[in-house]
């Protein structure tokens, strides 16, 4: 499904037009066939372990308490006799083809099946060679019903006629998987191998689904990113106090407080700048989040730093970030300062909001009272940041220009009062833009992904883990595997905008209070993921990237700042593989000396520490990556091959 | 380094009795001593004594000149071990047995080689010039992670501390006891007496708050040396907490200013023009071993830069094909610049091949050398 609503843009395109074909590619990616996973069980007191929803059943049950799937998978004749190659291909075929195929090599067969929600019913327990993953409970045995221990490579026999199963041959040919291990049955859960995951056997369960009724409101996560002092904490600040999410109370004493530190203008930033640091400065630095509900949307607003040093901490906020805001300050300098290719953060959020895939933005100018309101001077920031945006392929159709004032309160959640602005300006208002935000769709039937935001230490000891869910969803009682430790816990209860609930799901931003983890293994950066199928950890990857407008050559032996969802490395270039042709995707000229702004280009790095990470086509909330040195962003792009897990 | 006595012909046989005042001069012998040299030096070894039906382990003092055959350099422990074969007579040790010398500071040894080459008269050179004051200390920090530089080679460990997100609750105590960590390396590593200006660098405001956490708690705990030298102390933007940030730091105009003329300076300078050049000229810039070579050839070389660890790695046909290039480039006009990869100058040269060059005119032509 494509991530960001809109079914045949190209995801990420800048430069990138048709190689990347992201949504065909993501249609197939449902359908891939992702190995089936291997059926982990324990032998111990007589209880076997779910596939699908971990739950430890008794011995004497034949069929799952909890989801009703059946132990032993019925074998039957497989109709779907297929032998498709592993969708990870470790062993990296010619950039060339990765590229011209879209990467949609691997992925053949029927998968439709996989796609089937309705059917929870039948067995499949779909056995692959061995993983040796133990969950917690897990004293080794991998059950002997499991599957023919063939070499490693091979997979194992079919399952159910619910057609569900593909018969995978599982060509893991790469010496990454060749480290999951057949022999190794008594892995300790540190090992953070590469296991044989059939996403399409990930059955969601009832739970798990969206009840319609219930909630009405889909969740938007949106960012709020420009320049430094274009006003995104007061339009923040103004638009949560609008809305009753601020108390006339808490307003006030803000006012009171800013008033008292000469900082009156900044009162409604307060309501999201709350460090002392950043109250004293007169700046964001971290990210802020704030919930509010538009009419369609329940609204998880990220207000993100605009200083040049804080950009890291940006991206990190944007990585979560559906839709955004692009808010500008209108007044004479201040946006030209903005918009300055090298000292200003205008262009660069927008690219790494177009880096995320991020299509749709609001461009909010603001602080349109101090030039009065002026029609020519929204029309010539209209033009100047439009035709930036076009040439980073934001499509015209999903951007929304809403001139507004933060300050005086005009155009936020009402048409405006102003009539100065009024006299030309009848287009939707703030919240109004908001809404006609599409949700994008969200993978709930994959398995959990949750990359980590941010971690609380409460004061009796207990261990949240905040962020936003990008895939499969969770309740209490879950049982959830923290990447890169490899530990295992349990959900012990669920939090969203400062209140309990019982389920989250893709696409919701949550803080869940885990139990049974060591804190200190739980980190921003890491991920947060269902013990079947744990993510990928590693330290060389390759990626495809483009290299922005402005950036420094990159050469053999640069040393970068690397991030990727929350996470951020110091890497090295380790190889220059080859440059790519915007067009066509194909290999121009193999080893370069270096590249230069504006040029595709396929490279490896090789990372100080080990990061959680999966290939764009795996995961895209994992797989997007940016490049940073020298206080810019150099590149940004994707992973393309996971070369060496750690 | 201390040169006691000198007595060879360049490009000839020859020997030179030295000693090592500094960890820096170590590193200088290290490049110095190559397999095939001898040095000799006082040592101690254990001899086993047979007396009629016992027999004693006796640990013996004496001189012993050994041909070497590997050269290990223990940073940490300040010890040049030389591993090799005895080749001086002596009623203990027999001829050919292996024996491993520790050469440590202010220990004499007398180094004799077959060939005296440019580079390693110049290495002595250069050793017996160098002056080991440090000037300046570096902290280059970011949220959670710091690390001290002495005139561009770090001291100590990296200072690692996981700090939560400034909205909760314990980052105040995290970034506190970060910053503790910090101070603990900084009063363990710069000396003020040595040093004559402390660089704290950070991107954001860290370096401004670990500035004021520093004054305080040198108030408060009397850490006399910091509080008399603050006006020492200066706080530079960097990009980032990275080691590779450091070069930008070095560039600073308000930094440079201090380290001018040392050869830390140089190099810095050196592998900023060779990146500026990449940006603004890319064919008048080359790195690689064959990229080198090939603008070598068309005698385009204006400006060479080489790591010693090339010299140190390659095999005697290498070195002397390293040497003769450094001679030839500077014989054509040009200049030459060895990093010591002690520096993270030579470190990052290090990660880029460990050669480069900036040329005289553009070669379009290094598009078709393989890197």
């Amino acid at each position: 499904m494509p991530r960001k609503g809109f079914s045949n843009f190209d995801d990420y395109d800048d430069g990138f037009d048709d190689d990347y074909d992201y949504d065909v590619d993501v249609e197939e990616d449902e359908h891939e066939a992702d190995e089936p996973k291997e059926e982990v069980v324990i032998a111990k007191r007589g209880l076997w372990r779910c596939a699908i929803c971990t739950y430890d059943n008794d011995e004497s049950m034949h069929v799952c308490d909890i989801c009703g799937v059946i132990r032993h998978p019925v074998p039957g004749g497989n109709k779907t006799i297929n032998n498709n190659t592993a969708p990870f291909k470790f062993d990296a075929p010619s950039p060339d083809d990765l590229v011209s195929n879209g990467l949609k090599s691997s992925r053949t067969g029927p998968k439709d099946s996989m796609k089937n929600k309705e059917k929870q019913d039948s067995a499949e327990h779909n056995q692959t060679s061995s993983q040796g993953r133990h969950d917690n409970v897990g004293v080794g045995g991998i059950q002997s019903f499991k599957s023919l221990p063939k070499a490693k490579a091979d997979k194992s026999k079919e399952t159910s006629s619910s057609s569900k199963n593909m018969e995978v041959s599982e060509s893991l040919t790469s010496t990454m998987n060749n480290m999951s291990l057949t022999g190794e049955t008594e892995t300790s859960r540190d090992v953070k191998i590469r296991s044989a995951k059939s996403k399409s056997n990930h059955k969601p369960e009832e739970w798990m689904m969206l009840d319609k009724e219930s909630d009405a409101l889909s969740q938007l996560n949106l960012a709020i990113v420009g320049h430094v002092d274009s006003g995104k904490s007061t339009l923040s600040g103004r638009l949560l106090h609008l809305l009753g999410r601020i108390s006339q109370k808490q307003m006030h004493k803000f006012e009171k407080e800013a008033k008292s530190q000469g900082k009156g203008s900044f009162a409604y930033a307060w309501a999201l700048d709350e460090s002392a640091e950043e109250r004293e400065r007169g700046i964001t630095m971290t990210v802020a989040v704030a919930y509010f509900n538009s009419k369609r949307h329940h609204v998880v607003l990220l207000d993100s730093p605009g200083h040049k040093d804080f950009v890291p901490n940006m991206i990190a906020g944007a990585t979560q970030a559906d839709a955004a805001i692009l808010v500008i300050d209108a007044s004479i300098g201040a946006f030209e300062a903005g918009f300055d290719n090298l000292k200003g953060q205008t262009r660069e959020h927008a690219r790494v909001l177009r880096g995320f895939g991020v299509e749709q933005v609001i461009v909010a100018v603001n602080k349109m009272d101090i030039v009065g309101y002026s029609k020519e001077r929204f029309e010539l920031i209209k033009q100047h940041v439009g035709s930036f945006l076009h040439s980073c392929r934001f499509k015209e159709s999903s951007l929304t220009w809403i001139p507004l004032s933060a300050m005086e309160n005009q155009n936020l959640v009402s048409a405006p009062s102003e009539s100065r602005l009024s006299s030309w300006y009848q287009g939707p208002c703030l919240l109004d833009a908001v809404d006609s935000v599409k949700s994008p769709d969200r993978d709930i039937s994959k398995p959990l992904l949750m990359p980590i935001c941010d971690v609380v230490r409460s004061s009796s000891g207990q261990v949240s883990a905040c962020g936003k869910l990008e895939a499969g969803a969770v309740r209490s009682g879950s049982k959830v595997m923290v990447m890169p430790s490899g530990d295992q816990g349990t959900v012990k209860s669920l939090e969203r905008d400062s209140q309990g609930c019982s389920i989250a799901r893709a696409g919701d931003n949550v803080a869940i209070a885990l139990q049974g983890i060591d804190a200190n293994q739980v980190m921003a950066g890491g991920v947060l993921c269902h013990p079947d199928y744990p993510v990928s950890v590693a330290t060389r990857l390759e990626l495809m990237v483009l290299v922005l407008e402005g950036a420094t050559p990159i050469l053999l032996g640069s040393q970068l700042e690397f991030h990727v969802h929350h996470a951020k490395e110091a890497a090295t270039v380790v190889k220059l593989v080859a440059m790519l042709d915007p067009k066509t995707g194909e290999a121009t000229k193999k080893s370069p000396r270096c590249l230069t702004a504006k040029q595709s280009a396929m490279l490896e790095v090789s990372l100080q520490y080990p990061v959680c990470v999966e290939t764009f086509s795996e995961s895209r909330a994992l797989g997007r990556v940016f490049l940073r040195s020298s206080g810019r962003t150099v590149a940004m792009g994707k992973v393309t091959r996971i070369i060496q897990d750690s | 380094m201390r040169i006691l006595r000198r007595d060879f012909v360049r490009d000839g046989p020859g020997s030179a009795k030295l000693m090592a005042e500094d960890s820096d001069d170590l590193w200088f012998t290290y490049n110095l001593i190559a397999p095939g040299d001898s040095v000799m030096a006082v040592t101690s070894r254990k001899v086993l004594r047979e007396r009629g039906n016992s027999k004693l382990s006796e640990r013996l003092t004496l001189k012993l000149e050994v041909q070497v055959e590997e050269v290990n350099y223990d940073k940490d422990g300040g010890v040049l071990r030389i591993l090799g074969t005895n080749i001086l007579e002596n009623e203990h040790v027999p001829l050919g047995a292996y024996h491993s010398l520790e050469l440590v500071l202010k220990r004499r040894f007398l180094l004799r080689k077959k060939i005296w080459d440019s580079l390693a008269i110049d290495t002595l050179n250069q050793a017996k010039h160098h002056n080991s004051s440090s000037d300046l200390a570096v902290v280059l920090m970011q949220e959670g992670h710091a690390q001290i530089f002495l005139v561009g080679k770090s001291v100590g460990a990296p200072i690692e501390t996981s700090i939560p997100n400034r909205k909760h609750a314990g980052y105040e105590a995290a970034l506190k006891k970060f910053f503790e960590n910090v101070v603990r390396a900084f009063v363990k590593h710069v000396d003020f007496n040595v040093v004559r200006c402390v660089v704290i660098a950070s991107p954001g405001f860290t370096k401004d708050q670990f500035h004021r956490h520093l004054l305080l708690e040198a108030e408060r705990r009397q850490l006399k040396p910091i509080t008399e030298n603050k006006s020492r102390i200066l706080l530079v933007h960097a990009n980032s907490g990275y080691r590779h940030s450091l070069g930008e730091v070095l560039s600073d105009p308000k930094v440079m200013k201090m380290i001018q003329d040392t050869k830390a300076s140089k190099e810095v300078n050196a592998l900023r023009d060779f990146f500026t050049m990449f940006e603004k000229d890319p064919y008048r810039a080359c790195y690689g071993p064959k990229q080198v070579e090939f603008a070598h050839e068309q005698k385009a070389i204006q400006t060479l830069l080489i790591t010693d660890e090339l010299f140190k790695n390659s095999d005697v046909k290498e070195r002397k094909k390293y040497v003769d290039f450094v001679e030839s480039v500077k014989k054509l006009g040009g200049e030459a610049f060895i990093f010591s990869s002690m520096h993270v100058s030579g470190e990052q040269l290090a990660m880029h091949t460990g050669i480069a060059a900036l040329l005289r005119f553009p070669l379009p032509g290094l598009d078709d050398v393989e890197m």
